[in-house]
């Protein structure tokens, strides 16, 4: 029996055999694999941690880069706009000595007609030359010039009508008993200026627009009317935001030819504290632009140079006054530079009485005690004599004079009192 | 509110000339010639909102006759201006005008001598 079983179970030994070698086998090629397995796991997450680090590292690399980009472009913005600034500043100084001479031209040959209407095509020509000057200086972040006097509300927006191409469709209404202060004027007549200028640009060439200005409580608004198309929703966005500037407006981004009205308008608003908005509609279909001038702006001060102060004066007197060609020319003088006696005038609310004698001690009594200065019984302080008066020249003063000079000079006196006794003679210099 | 920039002052003029006339042609110099007295007519009374410049044009020709360079200079404006100016308030009635005396006529030399030749003979 065994052998007869023998074959038989030899051969499931061998199978079991080769079975548990297979199983061994694959054991261990289990083994392996997983080893492996958990190694590629291994690897893949530090590779996948490799990426993470590179993609922080590829992030503030970028972030660095915009920073860098945007550090780089407002460096050269700001670099473009000092240098046109500065370039500007130049052109401003000139357009207004150019002004002052062709204003000096026109009263000079203000008698011809002809010469005077060229000159004033060229003070127009120079005026608008002045606007585009100081636009570009206030989008650069410069200045406008600053006027040493206050100027009346109407005059504003006269002003402002001269500054741009078409002032002759350009109507002033109403006045009021407001001026502006001086440090404003300049900035409320560019806005202005530039307002009449989109209004005259963008309606139809013979249509009116109006300034109206107004009182209203919280200071006085300039209403500027036109009868062009108005603007769309999209445009009308656009200038709500140039005319509220969050941040420094671009040069660049105010596309060519550059627009910059708006731009100009909202930056001087901001800084000087006015109101400049485009957003109602026009009676006349158009765009209606205020700008609110707020009470801290204005001033009730009369301008000074527009009605001349010894005005009421002639009102008064019945008989035709014969003035001193001297005397006007002066005024006209200081019309044309209206200067540090405007400035004199101007609003110092009832001034202490200055005192007689001012008490500056002068230095060489600097050192005295001030309490020294005596005074009368009437309360005039007592003149001091504050340093030795000497009546006797010192040795080396007088230069010593020959005998011939003190002769000669003696002689000149004597003929000098001969001929202004001498009652013939009716021109002194030419008798001589 | 002062920056570096802006103590450089404005010096020109603010209301440009050509906006007080409007734009408009100016008159002709012989119209109303530098020394052609104008004033204002009796009861006549100003004329609604005027200018500045009409209202200190009205307060000066109020006191009496006053010469067109007079009133220009007064006003500080060019002559042309002043002229262009006038001429609207005298086309409105408001102005009267007296042209200047005109200037002496010479005398004939000849009668001057025979005048002498005569003075001469008789006293001399």
């Amino acid at each position: 029996m065994t052998f007869a079983q023998g074959p038989l179970v030899w051969a499931l030994v061998v199978v079991a055999l080769v079975a548990v070698g297979a199983v061994l086998r694959a054991r261990a090629i289990n083994v392996k694999l997983r080893r492996n397995h958990a190694e590629l796991r291994q690897e893949r997450d530090a590779l996948l941690h490799q990426r993470d680090e590179l993609h922080v590292v590829h992030n503030t690399l970028l972030q660095r880069q915009s920073a860098e980009l945007a550090e780089v472009r407002k460096d050269a913005e700001e670099e473009t706009k000092a240098v046109l600034k500065a370039a500007v500043r130049t052109l401003q100084g000139l357009a207004d000595e150019q002004q002052v001479v062709i204003e000096k031209a026109q009263r000079k040959y203000g008698d011809d007609p002809g010469i005077l209407a060229d000159l004033m095509a060229m003070d127009h020509a120079n005026s608008q030359f002045g606007r585009r000057a100081q636009g570009i200086a206030v989008l650069c972040g410069g200045w406008l010039g600053r006027r040493e006097t206050v100027a009346s509300v109407f005059d504003v927006a006269r002003s402002a009508q001269g500054r741009i191409r078409h002032f002759d469709r350009v109507r002033v209404n109403g006045q009021v008993n407001f001026s502006v202060v001086s440090r404003a004027v300049e900035p409320v007549a560019v806005v202005l200026a530039e307002l009449l200028a989109n209004a005259t640009n963008y309606s139809a060439p013979g249509t009116p627009v109006e300034i109206n200005i107004q009182a209203v409580p919280t200071g006085v608004c300039l209403i500027v009317d036109d009868a062009g198309l108005g603007m769309g929703q999209e445009e009308k966005d656009r200038a709500a935001a140039l005319l509220s500037p969050q941040a420094a407006i671009s040069v660049s981004s105010l596309g060519i030819p550059p627009q910059f009205g708006f731009a100009v308008s909202g930056m001087l608003a901001a800084r000087y504290g006015f109101r400049v908005s485009v957003d109602s509609v026009s009676p006349y279909g158009g765009v209606r632009a205020v700008v609110l001038i707020p009470d801290e702006l204005l001033t009730t001060e009369a301008p000074p140079a527009a009605a001349p102060a010894e005005a009421p004066e002639a009102a008064l007197s019945p008989a035709p006054q014969v003035r001193q060609p001297d005397q006007w020319q002066a005024r006209a003088h200081s019309q044309a530079q209206p200067h540090p006696q405007h400035q004199a005038q101007a609003p110092s609310p009832a001034p202490a009485p200055t005192p007689l004698f001012p008490p500056v001690p002068q230095p060489d009594t600097a050192t005295q005690p001030l309490a020294q200065i005596t005074t009368t019984a009437g309360g005039l302080p007592k003149r001091r004599r504050k340093s030795p008066v000497s009546a006797v020249p010192s040795a080396e003063a007088g230069p010593a004079r020959s005998n011939e000079e003190t002769a000669s000079r003696l002689g000149a006196f004597q003929r000098g009192t001969r001929s202004g006794r001498d009652t013939t003679t009716t021109e002194g210099p030419e008798f001589q | 509110m002062t920056a570096p920039g802006e103590e450089q002052q404005v010096s020109s003029g603010f209301v440009r000339s050509y906006v007080i006339t409007g734009g408009r042609g100016l008159p002709d110099a012989e119209d109303l010639s530098l020394v052609t007295l104008v004033t204002l007519a009796p009861e006549s009374q100003p004329p609604p909102n005027p200018s500045p410049e009409v209202k200190a044009i009205w307060e000066l020709c109020s006191g009496g006759y006053l010469s067109v360079a007079e009133v220009a200079g007064h006003l500080g404006l060019p002559v042309g201006v002043a002229r262009l100016l006038l001429q609207d308030l005298h086309q409105q009635g408001h102005l009267l005008r007296r042209k200047a005396p005109p200037p002496a006529q010479l005398v004939d030399r000849k009668i001057l001598e025979e005048v002498l030749h005569g003075l001469q003979v008789r006293f001399g």
